[in-house]
């Protein structure tokens, strides 16, 4: 059952993790809907189970209860290998820590995901170099994740995470570990992505300046969604 | 598959210090398997092929020097077989030795020939040394070898008595007998002995000195020369192994033929044989104790190595997998990077040992029982990479594995 509108459709989902012979429940009954091209933010205090719901999202993890569909695709069915295959072509990731390969330059780094797809060497030029344009790092491609600034790494992993053009991209966090002006910059080019490209991003974060970017902000609470603040356009 | 190539060749320049650590480790142990394996196969070859193929001596059994009649000689080289199912020797070899001068008024060590009157192609197949020769040098004493086939009154000498009697090849001489008293020999040189232990000796064709026997006899009214009956010095036989040697002497001491005078039956190897049994044991566990022992250790020393590499990029596994990388991509691609540093390292090893100890050293002499030099087998050129493989492949699927395994979930937690 294809969704309406909804990019991202979660319905019903519990996840719960078994610690030794202990079952914690980390989400219950959650359900929630992401219409395509929206910037929504989850926010919610520290172990409230944010990253837990992004990983389902993201086809990381699969959920205990409940149907997950993204498009016309239920990822909560999926296994392992499938899901793996899904995650290169349709979602982009952006980890607060970057995560870039230490020995790659920018270009090798944001060609990484490229080489699991059937491209050609020129096909694949083009796209890390149309990624590091969107970025505004055209001229840094060469250069070693050591020898950028946290802002421009940020900005090489957000290249990495649209250079297969997917529809959905998540962000845990991804300005948590950089500076106010770097934090602004980088939310300024996620908003981008969502306009010009028309990308659905689910943004976690837990500083509300950066929620207030977003066009709809959730707060989790003990695995549960609470209430939703819309953002004042 | 060869976008990935760089990736793997980029995470190996990742640590310069380790890779070549971890190369230089892997050389050294190479190096020193190939080195212990050659020894162990070359003494290997050498032991079956002393104790499979040895030669026994029968000479007369209460006097020294040994003489035996030449009656004997057809008898002896069958090992004393009468019996269709009896055992019969390899191959034989009869001995008389001829010791002469060219100049009889002043007899010195320098103008004097000793010979050995035998079968002329039994120089070929029977004369230690000479029966090993392969290839052009051979070809060459056959040659030579032929040519006292053909002239009855021929001698082949070695290149120093050649020099001592300041003869040429092709030059003749007569050998002023002195074991044989008035047994002079008249012989031409037909060629010359390799360069070997023989480089003092001659060779005649025996068939001249008993038929210069026969032409004293005829010469001195009948009466026979005194070492007539007995021109016989040692009796060479070949066997097979040492079963073979066993049932050449029973046969030969029991016969009735060789009582009067008795004889008795020899082997260097019966000695050798009963060392180089207790060789193969301490052979077998080097072999198979000692090298895979060294094998393991290598295997450990690159597993530790890899290990670390792949422990330090964990995170980076992980954001592979998120990625889209699948178990198997990760696990060959750490395959792939040890079995890289795993194969070149142990093919410049590999190499590096065959041409020192071949080209440079020319061999190495191993001061051990008889043993001669001893060469890196060619084999070792292969043996030695596909070490380097399996040591690498050993060494690196924990690690690999582990890289495989790496959890997902791992990166968006908060522990960078
Ligand atoms: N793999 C796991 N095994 C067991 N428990 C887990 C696992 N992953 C998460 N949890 C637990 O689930 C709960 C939610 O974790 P989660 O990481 O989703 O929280 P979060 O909202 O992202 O917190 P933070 O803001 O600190 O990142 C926590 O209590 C955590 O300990
Ligand atoms: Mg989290």
């Amino acid at each position: 059952m294809p969704a309406d509108s909804a990019l991202v459709r979660v319905s019903g989902i519990h996840k719960f993790f078994t610690r030794g012979s202990e079952r914690v429940d980390v989400l219950q009954n959650l359900s929630l809907e992401v219409p395509a091209a929206q910037f929504l933010g989850l926010m919610g205090p520290s172990g409230s189970g944010k990253t837990t719901l992004l990983n389902l999202i993201a086809g990381l993890d699969s959920p205990s209860e409940g149907e997950i569909w993204v498009g016309d695709q239920e990822i909560s069915r999926m296994s392992e290998a499938q899901l793996a295959r899904w995650r290169t072509r349709s979602v982009g990731f952006v980890f607060q820590f970057y995560h870039l390969m230490s020995v790659l330059s920018a270009y090798r780094n944001v060609e990484l995901p490229l080489l699991l797809l059937p491209l050609s060497a020129a096909e694949r030029k083009r796209q890390v170099l149309t990624a590091l344009e969107i970025v505004g790092l055209a001229d840094r491609i060469h250069h070693k994740p050591g020898q950028l600034s946290g802002g421009q790494q940020q900005r090489v992993g957000i290249a990495r995470a649209i250079v297969t053009d997917p529809t959905l991209i998540v962000a845990d966090e991804p300005t948590g570990d950089l500076d106010a002006k770097s934090a602004e910059e980088i939310l300024d080019l996620l908003q981008e992505l969502r306009t010009s490209l028309g990308k659905t991003i689910i943004m976690v974060t837990h500083d509300p300046r950066a929620a207030s970017r977003a066009d709809r902000v959730l707060h989790l609470d003990k695995g549960r969604l609470v209430n939703e603040t819309r953002a004042e356009v | 598959m060869w976008k990935f190539a760089l990736l793997v060749l980029q995470n190996l320049g990742r640590n310069p210090l380790r890779t070549t650590l971890t190369v230089l480790g892997t050389m050294v142990l190479v190096a020193v398997v190939t080195l212990v394996w050659s020894i162990l196969d070359f003494l290997d070859k050498q032991t079956a092929e002393k104790s499979n193929n040895l030669k026994a001596i029968i000479t007369e059994r209460w006097r020294a020097p040994s003489q035996m009649p030449y009656s004997y000689v057809r008898g002896l080289s069958e090992a004393g077989a009468t019996e269709p199912d009896d055992f019969r020797p390899l191959d034989s070899m009869t001995w008389a030795f001829y010791g002469g001068t060219i100049d009889p008024k002043n007899r010195t060590r320098e103008n004097s020939v000793f010979a050995f009157c035998m079968e002329p192609e039994k120089l070929l197949t029977m004369m230690d040394e000479l029966d090993e020769m392969q290839g052009e040098p051979k070809a060459e004493f056959a040659a030579t070898v032929e040519k006292l086939k053909q002239n009855r009154r021929g001698i082949i000498v070695g290149r120093e008595l050649l020099a001592n009697l300041n003869k040429r090849v092709g030059e003749r001489m007569v050998l002023y007998g002195f074991n044989y008293k008035d047994i002079n020999l008249e012989v031409e040189i037909v060629g010359l002995f390799p360069d070997s232990r023989y480089n003092k000796s001659s060779a005649i064709n025996i068939e001249y000195l008993l038929s210069a026997l026969d032409s004293y006899k005829r010469e001195h009214n009948g009466t026979p020369h005194p070492l007539a009956a007995n021109p016989v010095n040692i009796v060479w036989l070949r066997v097979p192994d040492m079963a073979g040697y066993q049932r050449a002497s029973d046969q030969i001491l029991n016969s009735p033929s060789f009582s009067n005078p008795a004889v008795k039956i020899e082997t260097l190897a019966s000695g050798v044989g009963a060392f180089l049994e207790s060789f193969r044991d301490i052979i077998f566990g080097m072999r198979f104790l000692l090298a895979p022992a060294i094998i393991a250790t290598l295997a450990l020393v690159i597993s530790n190595a890899i290990g670390i590499s792949v422990r330090e990029r964990q995170m980076e596994f992980a954001v592979m997998k998120v990625l889209g990388f699948r178990p198997n991509q990760l696990l060959g691609l750490v395959l792939v990077e040890s079995l890289l540093v795993g194969t070149l390292a142990g093919f410049a090893s590999a190499a590096l040992t065959y041409f020192i100890t071949n080209d440079y050293f020319g061999g190495i002499n191993i001061q051990i029982a008889f043993f001669s030099k001893f060469y890196i087998p060619q084999a070792a050129l292969w043996w030695g990479p596909l070490m380097g493989v399996g040591t690498a492949l050993a060494g690196s699927f924990l690690p690999a594995w582990t890289a495989r395994s790496v959890k997902v979930s791992d990166v968006f937690a908060k522990v960078a």
